[in-house]
């Protein structure tokens, strides 16, 4: 079996990284205590907001923290896998990704089992103390499945935004570019979806929806969770989350794997 | 006298250097667009189509944030700190003190010279395109536009010595992770660059006053929907100056200790 061949190497591989980590704990300590202090920034930031306000586009300040950390439990698994994705320019420009190539495994495999970010135990430790305490505030009436459903939308979450840093790298093949790709588009467009989409203009939406399908890492699913409505979507739409992933992260692999093939080392 | 023809000579060579890198100024423009929407949104759904909340007009508020997002653009122009910082964790910055100029004040210059360049050649003409195609207010009177330019000056300058001030930080501190986290958020915050002070819980409101990074944002951006007027403009605008002697007096220290710190380590 490749695959089981390939998860065992891919413990491997990361525990190796994890070690390393840990030999500088300050700076680990730190750095999750840095990850935690900037989300609760905007967690309060919401709230000062509305404070006078109350309401945002009809969602609470409860509702909007639950959406936020939706958001933000999908990225701390991304940042583990893909984080890494965003600065291939640099292996390409150094020619350091030869050595991704001459191994005999899969190069995506290869490239992604290389980091293994250990600080987003942040944005764990973060999301999970909001799902606790908007818990105890609103009343989500939390079943089996929608337990079940949460874990599969995270999923869903994962491989959207995991795929996003994908066709980010994979610009990369082409361009030699793709960290700043990630600062000037996917870091604002991961700050729009912060806040409700509904308050967006009806293009804005769209586009969200259907072409960068950011809307199904926590606006949609958050929507089905909290049985709150979805202006312009039906409302069962949130469902399709973990499919709208699949094929989202399957079109960027099939893209970077293309662009893989047409890559010539810069000899350097 | 021929030290300011010193530093002024950065600001020239800054505004060169922006025009070979115009990708960074293109890119920069539009991720600060998306915030500008993403912010114009926000408020447009707070306001909820009311005509008016705490005092103040919609129209005046969507003006307070896009000025606010414009003077956000031509903070975000200058020299990125963590460059600087990188140059103090490879021992490069030792070059720099060799030099006979003070690194703050070429770092300043040097700014002066790349927000020129974004300000003409990138934000400028989006905003006024955004002012011309929106319905926002705009200062009647000659001096209001006088004053807010000062104000805006006044902030770039108290922003530039804190944030200068703060990044020196990384002489003493290895790792400034969790108080670098918490400094951004308070600038962000506390400055009304997203929320003007009059919306802030009162207890809020009251430590904002007293804080140096009202003066970045909030008071330019009131100045410029007249939300501060008559005789207090001239009081902000002497808060902001008392407040740029003092960030600028602590950023002097803090210089001077680390700079000390780098001999004491040899670099």
């Amino acid at each position: 079996m490749p695959i089981l061949k390939y998860v065992d190497l891919y413990f491997k591989l990361v525990s190796a990284g994890i070690r390393a980590q840990f030999q500088y704990r300050f700076a680990f300590f730190m750095r999750i205590i840095g990850l935690i202090t900037a989300y609760s920034g905007t967690a309060i930031t919401m709230w000062v907001m509305l404070y006078r306000f109350q309401e945002l586009g009809s969602w609470s300040f409860f509702e909007m923290l639950f959406l936020f950390a939706i958001a933000i439990l999908s990225w701390g698994f991304c940042i583990i896998l893909f984080f890494h994705f965003r600065s291939l320019d640099t292996y390409i420009i150094n020619g350091t990704f030869d050595r991704f190539l001459v191994r005999p495994i899969n190069p995506f495999f290869h490239f992604m089992a290389m980091r293994f970010d250990v600080a987003s135990f942040g944005q764990f430790i973060f999301s999970i103390l909001i799902f606790i305490w908007v818990s105890f505030e609103i009343n989500i009436g939390w079943t089996f499945g929608k337990v079940l459903f949460l874990f599969a939308s995270i999923i869903g979450g994962i491989l959207i935004q995991g795929g996003l840093l994908v066709l980010i790298s994979a610009l990369a093949f082409w361009t030699t570019k793709s960290e700043q790709f990630y600062w000037v588009a996917m870091y604002p467009a991961r700050n729009l979806t912060n806040y409700p989409l509904v308050i967006y203009p009806k293009i804005v939406q769209w586009f969200t929806a259907f072409v960068v399908p950011f809307g199904f890492v926590n606006y949609f699913p958050a929507a089905v969770i909290l049985e709150k409505e979805t202006p312009f979507f039906p409302a069962y739409i949130g469902y399709f989350s973990p499919l709208v992933g699949l094929v989202f992260f399957m079109i960027a692999y099939w893209i970077w794997m293309l662009g893989l093939s047409r890559y010539k080392s810069t000899g350097s | 006298m021929h030290q300011y023809r010193m530093y002024w000579a950065f600001t020239r060579k800054a505004f060169l250097r922006s025009a070979v890198y115009r990708f960074d100024v293109w890119s920069r423009l539009g991720s600060n667009l998306i915030f500008l929407l993403m912010w114009g949104s926000i408020w447009t759904a707070l306001y909820a189509g009311r005509e008016e909340a705490g005092g103040v007009s919609f129209e005046a508020m969507l003006t307070y944030i896009v000025v606010s997002q414009f003077l956000s653009g031509i903070n975000g122009a200058g020299t990125p700190l963590w460059e600087i910082q990188e140059k103090v964790r490879t021992g490069d910055i030792a070059i720099e003190l060799m030099r006979p100029f003070n690194v703050p004040l070429r770092y300043l210059f040097a700014d002066f010279g790349s927000v020129a360049f974004y300000i003409i050649t990138a934000l400028l003409p989006l905003y006024i395109v955004l002012f011309i195609f929106m319905d926002l207010t705009v200062p009647a009177s000659w001096l209001t536009w006088v004053y807010f330019i000062a104000a805006a000056f006044n902030g770039f300058l108290i922003r530039y010595c804190i944030e200068m001030a703060f990044g020196l930080l990384s002489f003493f501190l290895v790792e400034t992770g969790g108080i670098e986290d918490i400094f951004y958020f308070a600038m962000s915050l506390l400055s009304g660059s997203v929320i003007p002070l009059w919306f802030f819980p009162d207890w809020l409101e009251k430590i904002a006053v007293y804080l140096p990074f009202q003066g970045i944002y909030y008071i330019p951006n009131a100045i410029f929907i007249g939300e501060i007027f008559g005789g207090e403009i001239l009081f902000s605008i002497g808060i902001q100056l008392f407040w740029v002697i003092a960030c600028f007096f602590l950023l002097r220290f803090v210089w001077n200790r680390a700079s000390h710190k780098v001999i004491v380590q040899g670099g």
